[in-house]
């Protein structure tokens, strides 16, 4: 039992590795979940983050480290207590749905299994299917839901869990913007109400940016990179790190002054000022890492467009420039063709390899000279 | 135009098909009744109103129930145990798990004999004798450790294809326990496995032959199948020919009265379009969680089922007379020696080469069958087949020896239509399945390439479902090998197979001579089987190896 309920971590993770198969699966990872917290598990498939959801939930046991639920250990290389004996909710990746219980008697299961009546149990979880918007579905089994009915049956029976601790394996990973949104607000509301954490693993880099308080980046069962979705998207540890958190461009320039903020940076011939979180390094041949809205068209740079795509609410420009291929992305549609001339200006970069450089030794390999 | 001759191509091999399945199982079958009927009429009430008749039925319907009430529980609990939890040594279990179906099932039960029985290898040995293994308890014994295979196979798969492991790790993730998960989530997602093991289970034993001859019949306990066999084999007058008929009829009666209605409440419940899991994983890690004891209890039932019995059976075989003790010192290969004469190489030739043509001519018609299955008329020809399955031997045998008896009666081409109607479903199911298995987007590529539908499987399938066909012909091969329901009804003067001479020798009383022809019919089964088992191995090989090769660079990278 915990201490004091209001404070404190909901999860942490003490040098978690979890080898099965002869693979190892997470290494050595360390990391937290504040109570009222979503920390995002991001990764490609294979980097562990499913494994990791596994262990905390009790599915798989450490091989070595610690899990700690509530200020509680529940789990160590000697001893892993059961899923049914920890405080935790899972939302499944394919929504593993019981075939021969309808909505309501899926999502009343937890409730049940606390100790409520079945008419207890009933009412209460058709008020949360109604909260999601699908009590009209009650009586229906699986295979007459359709998949995105399925997926809030799935999140409905992790709610009436009431755990302390909700865990995500990829739920959203095949439904559309709107329907994400409906039960993400709902899941927003009932964390607040409870106090609860979430831990959401996910390959959707759009997704852990927007929905997670810190995200987390997983590669190879390492963690690569832990900070707020602000700073992995500005500040990624390395090239890899920086793909996997959104479109980026690098190129190789030469740093001629660097100071609080900002840097100096000779981008073919003129130097321009640019905004530059960190510790930016002077010298040539630098990797800068430039998001798509960190310059823009129109300036004293020039270039040729080698690429123009309409993107509804934007459009992105490559822009073929002295130090390297550069994507810009502008609001409204292309106003140039491919292959014009055009200008263009910088206002921020991130020295690659700036934060961590014994990380970055790996990705920095893979540059382009 | 190639799709209206690649229509008449398919619809030529339905019609082929068809004509063979007409001619192994409707007519003879059909005829059957026709003479029961003519034959029988003004007999029947005399035959029905022998008492032997109603105790031989009533012994078969309550040997079934037994076996079936705990062959299934034990069978899931198995599959559960292995596919379910962390088992040390979980594949090498998987495999002599089957080791009971792989012992002829005649063996089987003389080996019981042999081990358990007054004067057996308990008895002299550790003064253990279970007198009682002739006679009913022994034949529902061994019946159940012969069924047991099947029914955990059955299992296992309804748990590979049906139990995803994440609607058992969501339950628990509710809060449920792993007994509550079990009732509540894994056992009825088994329902409709458990419900097909259960019929098949009832409907094996009904028509199970070998072990009731050999364990019950010496003590006075008679089945439908050795009632037939005893009409047939020993009966002279025309009632006995009457009562072999219609009880060949009433068998098969009660096996359409038991699966025709569970097979339409299975039906659309045991398809699943799903690639199976085969490998199976405990589904949550169950830390020391009685996996020695799973371990233990699978041993015990390996060692009371085969072990001990086969071990009493070598020691029989290389005994030289009932009462010599069973010691080294005594130890003689005279049995071997006085078996393997001309008349015992003559009938293992014979059943070799009835094996080798049957499980031959099997596997092309189960590839055509499975192939055809995909048109609308070639399903209604598998659906036939598939009953076929549950056809019991003894009364297949009885309805072709009266339909082709005439001619043939007594011929290993009559032994042999016997084979292919009873094994045609055997061959047929693994290269379905397996082609079933086949991402449909293979053949359909195949297809939109410009390939015809035999094409397609033949370009595309055959390399991927050359482990299944070679599985096919394995099982129907040694399925044949060890069959004697059938032949022991059809076999005339010059066509006795090896099974027949053993079961022939047994009633002969004599105890050495048959544990050592057992031996020799058990061992010759390992001829074709260790190297087709090394060449399935060997056709699977490249694909895993080609899976298994970018983690392989991985990890080396890493």
């Amino acid at each position: 039992m915990p201490a004091d309920p209001s404070t404190g971590d909901v999860l942490e993770v003490r040098h978690l590795t979890v080898e099965y198969d002869g693979v190892t699966a997470v290494d050595d990872v360390s990391l937290r979940v504040a109570r009222g917290e979503v920390l995002a598990l991001l990764g490609p498939s294979g980097s562990g983050k499913s494994t990791l959801l596994h262990a905390v939930a009790g599915f798989l046991a450490p091989t070595s480290g610690e899990i700690w639920l509530q200020g509680r250990r529940v789990a160590s290389a000697e001893r892993a207590e059961p899923p049914e004996r920890r405080d935790v909710a899972v939302v499944f990746q394919s929504y593993a749905l019981w075939p021969h219980l309808n909505a309501v008697d899926t999502v009343a299961y937890p409730i049940r299994r606390r100790g409520s009546g079945r008419r207890t149990a009933r009412a209460e979880a058709l008020d949360i299917l109604d909260r999601l918007r699908i009590a009209h579905l009650a009586d229906r089994r699986p295979a007459e839901l359709s998949g995105g009915e399925q997926q809030r049956v799935g999140l409905a029976r992790a709610l009436a869990r009431h755990a302390s601790l909700y865990l995500f394996d990829e739920p959203t990973a095949h439904l559309d913007t709107h329907v994400r949104g409906v039960f993400l607000d709902e899941l927003v509301v009932r964390r607040e109400a409870s106090g609860a954490g979430g831990l959401y693993a996910t390959h959707d880099a759009e997704e852990a940016l927007g929905l997670a308080d810190r995200v987390a980046l997983l590669s190879s069962g390492r963690l690569v990179q832990l900070g707020t979705p602000q700073q992995v998207y500005a500040e990624p540890v390395d090239l890899w790190a920086a793909r996997l958190t959104g479109p980026a461009s690098v190129l190789t320039a030469k740093v001629v002054g660097a100071h609080d903020g900002g840097a100096s940076v000779d981008l073919g011939g003129s130097v321009v000022e640019v905004d530059s979180t960190g510790e930016t390094p002077v010298g040539d041949g630098l990797p800068l890492l430039v998001r798509p809205g960190w310059a823009r068209l129109g300036g004293e740079l020039r270039g040729r467009l080698l690429a123009v795509r309409f993107r509804g609410p934007h459009s992105d420009y490559v822009v073929d420039t002295a130090v390297g291929d550069l994507l810009i992305r502008e609001p409204g549609p292309p106003r140039y063709a491919t292959g014009a001339d055009v200008t263009w200006t910088l206002s921020r970069t991130w020295a690659l390899g700036a934060a961590a450089p014994t990380e970055t030794k790996r990705s920095l390999t893979e540059l382009p000279t | 135009m190639p799709s209206r001759s690649a229509g008449l191509g398919r619809r030529s091999g339905v019609l082929a098909v068809g004509v063979v399945i007409a001619l192994l199982v409707v007519f003879p079958v059909i005829r059957l009744g026709y003479v029961v009927w003519t034959e029988g009429s003004g007999h029947l009430d005399e035959v029905f109103s022998e008492p032997a008749l109603a105790e031989a039925v009533a012994n078969t319907l309550l040997l079934a129930v037994a076996v079936t009430v705990v062959a299934v529980p034990l069978g899931a609990a198995v599959a559960l145990g292995l596919r379910r939890t962390d088992v040390p040594g979980r594949r090498w279990w998987r495999f002599s798990m089957l080791l009971p179906v792989l012992v002829p099932q005649f063996v089987l039960g003389y080996s019981w004999t042999q081990a358990y029985a007054r004067a057996g290898f308990t008895d002299t040995v550790f003064g253990l004798p279970w007198p009682s293994v002739l006679g009913p308890w022994g034949v529902w014994a061994v019946l159940v450790v012969n069924t047991v295979p099947l029914t955990y196979l059955l299992t296992a798969v309804g748990l590979a294809t049906r139990a995803e492991p994440d609607l058992e790790r969501a339950a628990r993730a509710s809060g449920a326990g792993a007994v509550a998960v079990l009732r509540d989530v894994t056992l009825p997602l088994l329902r409709p496995s458990i419900a097909a093991a259960s019929v098949l289970s009832f409907v094996l034993t009904l028509e199970s032959f070998a072990i009731p001859q050999v364990m019950g019949t010496p003590a006075g306990f008679s089945t439908v199948t050795t009632t037939i066999y005893r009409d047939l084999s020993l009966g002279s007058d025309p009632l006995s020919f009457v009562e072999a008929i219609t009880l060949a009829l009433l068998l098969v009666a009660i096996t359409v009265i038991v699966v025709v209605p569970t097979d339409l409440w299975l039906g659309p419940r045991l398809r699943v379009n799903r690639v199976a899991d085969s490998a199976g994983a405990p589904v949550v890690n169950p830390r020391g969680a009685g996996g020695r004891w799973i371990a233990a209890g699978l041993g015990a039932y390996l060692l009371v089922g085969v072990v001990v019995p086969l071990v009493a059976l070598v020691t029989t075989a290389v005994t030289p007379a009932v009462g010599v003790s069973p010691t080294p010192a005594n130890w003689t290969l005279d049995n071997f020696s006085a078996v393997i004469n001309s008349r015992t190489a003559d009938a293992l030739g014979r059943s070799a080469l009835l094996a080798l043509i049957a499980a031959t001519l099997l596997t092309v018609l189960g590839g055509c069958l499975a192939v055809l299955e995909r048109g609308r008329a070639g399903r209604a020809m598998a659906s036939l087949v598939t009953i076929t399955l549950v056809l019991p031997g003894s009364t297949l045998a009885v309805a072709l020896l009266i339909a082709y008896g005439r001619w043939i009666g007594g011929t290993l081409t009559l032994i042999l239509l016997a084979y292919l109607a009873k094994l045609w479903a055997f061959a047929h199911r693994p290269i379905s399945g397996a082609l079933d298995r086949l991402p449909p987007g293979e053949l359909q590529a195949a297809r939109a390439s410009g390939a015809g539908s035999l094409t397609a499987v033949r370009t595309v399938a055959l390399r991927p479902l050359a482990p299944a066909l070679v599985a096919a012909w394995l099982v129907c091969f040694v399925t044949a090998l060890h069959e004697v329901t059938m032949s022991s009804l059809l076999y005339g003067p010059g066509s006795e197979t090896l099974a027949v001479v053993v079961l022939n020798s047994a009633e002969l009383g004599r105890v050495g001579l048959t544990a050592a022809l057992s031996v020799l019919l058990t061992l010759v089964m390992l001829v074709p089987a260790l190297p087709a088992w090394l060449l399935i191995r060997w056709l699977r090989s490249p694909r895993r190896a080609g899976d298994a090769a970018p983690v392989g660079r991985l990890s080396h990278a890493g």
